[in-house]
């Protein structure tokens, strides 16, 4: 549960990336045809979009690899959610995850205020990066309840991130991506990464700003066609156990202009959590 | 005999329960800098003020109430302690007149809660890696479905504010001893409750009573309507309530569960109507107790998750339980003066199987929908029965939030198409703060009289309610 506050990661695993051999020509006049095409091609895209020695998808695997890194985690934070009238609400959690091989990761978040929060948990067992199982609690009910994976673009508990910046990363092999150009941010050189889902969700395109040195977002935009909707930045990115940290990051919703803060207060990774804390007796408790 | 009377002279009472509420509180905050230090103890409450404002004319009152809860848990490494303590003043005109204290107890039917204090939840835990132990007030949450979930028998329920209180808040904590033992996917947990718990009843004049003989005799004029407060089954362990529960946790979650106890359904046994002039009164009693009887289910419920559907279903077969036959069975005079008149038997034995299945489905972005279809197929000859072979309880629900859940609402419709009577109730809330939150609610019903919704036709109301959270 850490893409957004914890490694700035959205996208995870690589997964069934698949090399192709050159065609072969059948004649030579097809090999020709073939050449020519390939050198138009070439000199078209040399001058119409600058050259990087790196990919899109590229910088996402690595991007995913810090992410990966820091799956083991248990994180306390604080959300402070601010109306455009001023008024301001505040959930603190805390949030614990694991690496879980064979299985993609296990997480889980126990709200510990407000008080009609308290002790209302997710559950999440990720079979992969794109098949997840979540359950939630709701401690009034005493019941734990299954839930489907459609509002992964909602709104989580009335913050402006979703539900999937609290749900670990996503399976690459989900989303397109192409480098855009690079820019400097708060000092910070980034490749500026256009992310396309390859399925139907909320946005239909995100810009994600990469620091190079550290593989992490420090920027990201959601965009609905041309519009931007959602944008957030990550700062504060200090370095714990090896792993890039952002402990600041901030999320705007560009429509309603409802934003939201996220501090992480304390963080530890390498936890190495049993599986006994990711169970719903586990989530009943409270993570206790 | 009980009679009502009404609560407004409770200046003494008040007080008493006052001295309750500082004690707990004083004791609570006296300990909390030690284990607060630790980060053992954790408190968390609400209050909440509620008026009425009642649609039909000829619906009885009710008074703004305010109701109060304190949680408090503490924790240690392996064991655990947890309280839910709930009190306040619930707005009923009338109540019981005979004194049972301010503390909600096990062993009447019919208590005053003008003001109460209820122990919903006060127990403690011992867990290790495989076993949970628990012991105190408990209450449980076996089954599936909402609302009426068959296979959830062990808390009977507090009928005072039925069906206008949610099912969490109408269950009654019971006294009870259990223990789960974990074993990788599996769980099983078993519960002792060895003290028999009744359920507790509104006064046919109080306004959650419902449409009921006794209910229609207190709208003669000048009539005083006196329930008998029912003989309990004895305290002895052989009348004690037992449950098991075997669940399993994989791709389909699902559980199979037994209980033998007392059935948590209302069932009365007749005895005599007596209608008796003094002075300018005319006292009745209506000649109808609860009555108590053991039986026995075996149920099974499961969950799973498919596309954008969550489903949720589950199943029970009682063996042996007794339901009441329709009132007009119950051999009540046509014109009755004052006198005494013996009543027909009112029970039957059925067996019968509870079914249904309920599915949330996410509409849009902060728009889910509940939907639950649930029947009780009742074996046997049924033609005595208000109820039919099936009945059946068709329910939606549509939570939705708006101006990032700073607006929320909830939309619930019920409906049993055997007798044509619904229920519907619209809520919404505005979340001013963390603490603080104001809203609404309309909730109307129709239908026949003994039908299950149609008995609070004359409950159409609106609420306005502030809450508080701490």
């Amino acid at each position: 549960m850490n893409s957004l506050p914890v490694q700035s990661a959205k996208c995870g695993m690589r997964n069934g990336r698949q090399l192709r051999n050159a065609p072969q020509p059948r004649s030579t006049s097809a090999a020709l045809v073939f050449l020519r095409v390939l050198c138009v091609s070439v000199v078209i895209s040399v001058f119409s979009s600058p050259a990087f020695a790196i990919s899109g998808r590229d910088i996402f695997e690595k991007v995913h690899e810090v992410s990966v890194k820091g799956l083991d985690h248990e994180i306390s934070m604080t959300m402070v959610l601010f109306d455009k009238n001023g008024g301001k609400r505040t959930r603190t959690l805390t949030s614990y995850s694991k690496n879980a091989a064979p299985e993609a990761y296990k997480a889980l978040a126990v709200f510990k205020t407000p008080p009609d929060l308290k002790n209302v948990g997710f559950l999440v067992h990720a079979r992969t990066f794109s098949n997840r199982d979540l359950w939630a609690y709701f401690p009034e009910f005493k019941r734990v309840r299954r839930i489907a994976n459609t509002s992964q673009d909602d709104s989580f508990f009335g913050s402006d991130l979703s539900y999937d910046d609290f749900t670990g990363p996503a399976n690459l092999d989900d989303f397109k991506f192409s480098l855009e150009r690079e820019e400097v941010v708060d000092g910070k050189p980034c490749y500026v990464v256009e992310v396309t889902p390859k399925t139907r969700r909320k946005y239909t395109r995100y810009l994600a700003w990469v620091a190079k040195d550290l593989w992490v977002q420090v920027k990201i935009e959601y965009y609905q066609d041309r519009d931007i909707y959602r944008s957030g930045t990550f700062k504060n990115v200090r370095l714990i156990n090896g792993i890039p940290t952002p402990f600041r990051s901030e999320m705007e919703n560009r429509k309603t202009n409802h934003r939201t803060e996220l501090t992480i207060d304390n963080i530890r990774y390498n936890t190495q959590f049993s599986d006994d804390l990711f169970t719903q007796r586990s989530l009943e408790r409270a993570g206790k | 005999m009980i009679r009502s009377g009404t609560v407004d002279d409770g200046t003494r009472i008040m007080k008493s329960f006052a001295c309750y509420v500082f004690m707990v509180l004083s004791s609570i905050v006296a300990c909390a800098p030690i284990i607060y230090a630790d980060d053992l103890l954790s408190m968390s409450g609400r209050l909440d003020l509620r008026s009425v404002h009642a649609l039909q004319d000829d619906s009885v009152p009710e008074h703004p109430s305010l109701d109060g809860r304190i949680k408090v848990s503490a924790e240690g490494t392996s064991w655990r302690f947890h309280s839910w303590i709930e009190g306040g003043w619930d707005g009923s005109v009338k109540g019981p007149d005979h004194e049972h204290g301010r503390i909600m107890n096990f062993a009447d039917l019919y208590q005053r809660s003008t003001p109460y204090l209820e122990f919903k939840e006060l127990c403690l835990s011992y867990s290790t890696q495989a076993l949970d132990l628990r012991a105190g007030i408990q209450r449980f949450a076996w089954g599936r479905i909402d609302e009426y979930p068959s296979n959830d028998l062990l808390n009977p329920w507090d009928y005072t504010r039925f069906p206008r209180k949610p099912l969490e808040d109408r269950k009654i904590g019971v006294p009870s001893l259990s223990a789960s033992i974990n074993n990788g996917d599996w769980t099983v947990e078993t519960v002792w409750v060895p003290v028999f718990v009744p359920y507790r009843l509104p006064l046919p004049d109080e306004r959650w009573s419902g449409t009921s003989i006794a209910a229609t005799m207190a709208q003669i004029p000048n009539a005083e309507i006196t329930v008998q407060e029912p003989d309990l089954p004895d305290r002895t362990f052989k009348n004690s309530t037992i449950g098991m529960r075997m669940k399993y946790l994989g791709t389909m979650e699902w559980s199979f569960n037994l209980f033998h106890g007392y059935d948590p359904k209302p069932v009365f046994k007749t005895t005599s109507l007596a209608i008796v002039p003094i002075g300018s009164s005319i006292v009745i009693d209506p000649g109808y107790v609860p009555d108590f009887h053991r039986m026995a289910t075996a149920g099974f419920d499961a969950s799973f998750v498919t596309g954008g559907w969550s489903l949720r279903a589950e199943a029970s077969y009682a063996f042996h339980r007794y339901v009441n036959i329709r009132h007009e069975l119950w051999g009540y005079p046509t014109n009755p003066g004052p006198g005494v008149y013996p009543l027909d038997p009112a029970e039957e034995i059925h067996d019968s199987i509870d079914y249904g299945i309920g599915a949330d489905y996410r509409l849009f972005e902060d728009g889910h929908l509940t939907v639950q279809g649930q029947q009780t197929m009742t074996l046997g000859n049924v033609d005595d029965l208000y109820e039919r072979k099936i009945e059946s309880i068709l329910w939606a629900n549509l939570k939705t939030t708006f101006m990032n859940q700073k607006i929320e609402t909830n939309m619930s419709a019920a409906f049993n198409p055997e007798h044509n009577d619904r229920m519907i109730k619209i809520n919404g809330w505005y979340v001013v703060s963390d603490a603080w939150k104001a809203g609404a609610t309309w909730i109307a019903f129709t239908g026949p009289e003994q039908s299950f919704f149609g008995r609070y036709a004359r409950n159409d109301r609106i609420e306005a309610e502030v809450r508080y959270f701490w």
